[in-house]
């Protein structure tokens, strides 16, 4: 037994040493806490910065839809019947009467129609964030693959 | 070998894991202390808030694309009380530029109540007087004599605002700053209008910031009214109610071919911009658009829808001679004309030229009260026509059997006296002889713009009251009794048709023999109506009768219609037809 615990002994490294690897091994997970605290902190703040982003500019779209119709307003104000009257009479313009219009037959004349205010509409709404910023890390890693080989996802 | 310091690194390491579990045992503590719930409640409406999206109101057009109720910018103004520097600057020019009181808003700005971060001060502030104080503002951000506004704050939005200010009024309606839609086309559509709001939780922290779902505006609406038509409508009849005297007025122009209201011109009107002078321009029972909400006995116009009853019963025929004695008896009592002569023969449409009471209140007896007033209902009198606006009135039409209903009511009512209607109801009748006896649905609405989509409305015909062929006969008629006897109400170039009605107005003692109820109803061109113009002058003092006085107001107004219609007189439109 003796001698057993002898070469036990011979094989066992320096205390020194021992002491040098513990505190290796803490630094190595002091420097993998603070890369993952690092990591954290920057991707919570540009989360932040976008969510202010967003913040403002929906505030931005509401002002330019608001200023748009105030804007649409003040041109109807500008040409409104009684506007437009009053800008004609002093040019010299008077309202035509029945017996002072000469009529030309004009083939293929089509008569004025009632306005169309139809406007083209996008086929699915937009997303403006993205999809980095919805997804989890599963989601994201599983996206990442599938961009990186096509053919994985067929 | 034993190192003798090696207590103090023992102790270090002790007291730091004493540290460590020390603030591991605070943040569990804070978490799962009772007071952390409260404190979490106490906190969350810093969180965020809930903010409800009004979507803009949609807008109004008239046919060619003229905006007749937009939106505008105003201003709320308050104060962020945190933000205050200098609050007596702030109140005197509260009280400079939007006229508050001084010593009021100062109290509202030094003693806030408990809690309390902001206060409104004034709401609906226009943008001119608001701009005066926002440059003031910004003047005074570096003044060093350390006056300052700073912590007033200007929160823009949406308010109702109508570019045309009284044109189309009653028809439009107006809306309140509370947007709520009120008469006309704003009461009527106020929920297409308006949109649907919406309410979400806005979070302050921007990691928790979402997308704001799309809040689509209300509906715009594009009316079937024509700006020009409009104005020349309502100039046409205020300048004959000034020229005639009379106490109120209405023109109705309607394409007869699809219901669609070209115009509606009625009095009084107001700046939908100052709705709160409702009260002093509508007093009383005084309706806000007479044309839809207003009954009255129309008198001889209702010939019309009596002729084309009794001809299309087969009652009559055109060629049916009448001897005229000035009188007939009617359920017991006696019915004289309007000039209480007797006219000898006439054919039917001498009964029309004439305008011979006795002569229709025949054709009614001879009909009998079952298909007289089978046919007047088959016309829409006594019912809602359910045009689109608000307040319409259903008139009145007795019927044998209601207890107020006498025989000599059939000799009556034939001439238009002793029924009420509306001038939109006698518009839709007349709309189904002009229209080969398709009676079409009065309506204001000519399309709907929503998710950038326009869905037009499509003509309806609620009714055939007469055949197309009595219609055509009829129309004959009318072009013929117009040209012969009612002078005043003709346009060179143009053949229209048309009839005149003057009727008493009834009072608690009976018929007041002084005052009428002016009407005129026509249309044209005669062979492809393109318009037909309904007039009412309530009570002229130039003349009772409407040959002197609602006769011209048509030809006055048709003089414009065929200018803004584009119309070119017949001759050179059948040669044009020819030619093609």
């Amino acid at each position: 037994m003796d001698n057993v615990t002898g070469i036990a002994r011979k094989v066992q490294q320096a205390p020194w040493r021992v002491q040098r690897q513990w505190i290796g091994l803490f630094l190595l997970g002091l420097v993998v806490v603070t890369l993952m605290a690092g990591l954290h902190l920057s991707v919570t703040t540009r989360t932040a910065l976008a969510g202010r982003e967003l913040q403002i500019l929906q505030d931005e779209i509401l002002d330019a839809q608001r200023v748009n119709a105030d804007l649409e307003t003040q041109w109807a104000n500008l040409t409104s019947y009684s506007a437009m009257r009053e800008r004609a009479l002093a040019m010299g313009f008077r309202p035509a009467r029945a017996d002072e219009i000469l009529y030309v037959f004009a083939a293929g004349y089509q008569p004025p129609q009632p306005v169309n205010l139809s406007r083209p509409v996008p086929a699915a709404p937009v997303s403006l964030i993205l999809p980095a910023y919805r997804q989890s890390l599963l989601e994201w890693f599983s996206d990442q693959l599938t961009a990186s080989n096509p053919a994985s996802g067929r | 070998m034993s190192n003798p310091h090696a207590w103090r690194f023992s102790a270090l390491a002790f007291l730091l894991a004493l540290l460590g579990s020390g603030i591991l045992f605070q943040m569990v503590r804070i978490q799962t202390d009772p007071q952390a719930r409260a404190w979490l409640v106490e906190q969350d409406p810093y969180n965020g808030a809930w903010v409800t999206y009004y979507p803009a109101r949609g807008e109004i057009y008239d046919r060619n694309g003229n905006l007749l109720a937009g939106n505008q910018t105003i201003y709320e103004i308050g104060v962020d009380l945190q933000a205050v520097r200098d609050p007596e600057s702030v109140a005197l020019a509260a009280s400079v530029y939007l006229g508050l009181d001084y010593n009021r808003t100062l109290a509202q700005i030094t003693e806030p109540a408990e809690g309390i971060l902001y206060v409104v001060l004034a709401d609906h502030v226009p943008p001119e007087q608001a701009n005066k104080l926002i440059e003031l503002q910004e003047v005074l951000m570096n003044d060093p004599s350390g006056q300052s506004l700073a912590g007033l704050r200007f929160v823009p939005h949406l308010e109702r605002s109508y570019p045309e200010g009284a044109l189309a009024s009653n028809v439009i309606g107006f809306t309140t700053r509370e947007g709520q839609g009120y008469y006309g086309v704003e009461e009527k559509y106020n929920s297409l209008l308006a949109g649907v709001p919406v309410t979400l939780w806005v979070p302050s922290d921007p990691n928790r910031a979402e997308e704001l779902p799309d809040i689509p505006p209300g509906a715009t609406l594009i009316l079937t009214l024509d700006r020009q038509i409009q104005a020349a409508a309502e100039e046409t009849l205020d300048s004959a109610l000034q020229t005639y005297g009379a106490r109120s007025g209405v023109i109705i122009v309607m394409d007869p071919q699809t219901g669609e209201i070209l115009a509606m011109a009625v009095t009084p009107r107001m700046d939908l911009n100052r709705y709160w002078e409702y009260e002093n321009i509508f007093v009383g029972e005084t309706p806000f658009n007479r044309a839809i909400s207003q009954a009255y006995e129309p008198g001889s116009v209702l010939k019309v829808l009596t002729m084309a009853a009794a001809l299309d019963s087969g009652t009559v025929t055109p060629d049916t001679v009448f001897l005229d004695t000035g009188t007939i008896i009617v359920g017991g009592g006696y019915i004289h004309n309007w000039d209480g002569g007797a006219w000898g023969y006439q054919d039917m449409t001498g009964c029309l030229e004439h305008s011979l009471n006795v002569c229709l209140a025949w054709t009614a007896v001879e009909m009998g009260a079952d298909t007289f007033y089978g046919y007047m209902q088959s016309f829409g009198l006594g019912r809602l026509t359910g045009i689109d606006l608000a307040g319409e009135h259903p008139g009145r039409l007795k019927l044998p059997g209601d207890g107020d209903w006498y025989p000599i009511d059939l000799g009556t009512n034939a001439f238009g006296q002793g029924v009420a209607v509306t001038p939109i109801q006698m518009v839709m009748a007349g709309s189904a002889i002009a229209n080969e006896g398709r009676m079409v649905y009065p309506h204001v609405l000519h399309a709907i713009v929503q998710d950038g989509q326009q869905r037009a409305m499509s003509t309806q015909i609620v009714g055939r009251p007469i055949s197309p062929e009595t219609a055509r006969a009829l129309n004959q008629m009318l072009v013929e009794s117009l040209s012969n006897e009612t002078s005043l109400a003709n346009v060179p170039g143009y053949t229209l048709a048309g009839k005149t009605g003057t009727a008493q107005i009834p009072t608690a003692y009976g018929y007041d023999p002084r005052q009428t109820n002016a009407s005129f109803i026509g249309w044209g061109p005669a062979d492809d109506p393109r318009f037909l113009v309904y007039v009412w002058l309530e009570r002229p003092t130039a003349s009772p009768w409407a040959s002197q006085v609602a006769a011209p107001v048509f030809r006055q107004m048709v003089e414009q219609l065929v200018v803004l219609m584009n119309i070119p007189p017949d001759d050179i439109r059948l040669q044009a037809a020819g030619g093609e």
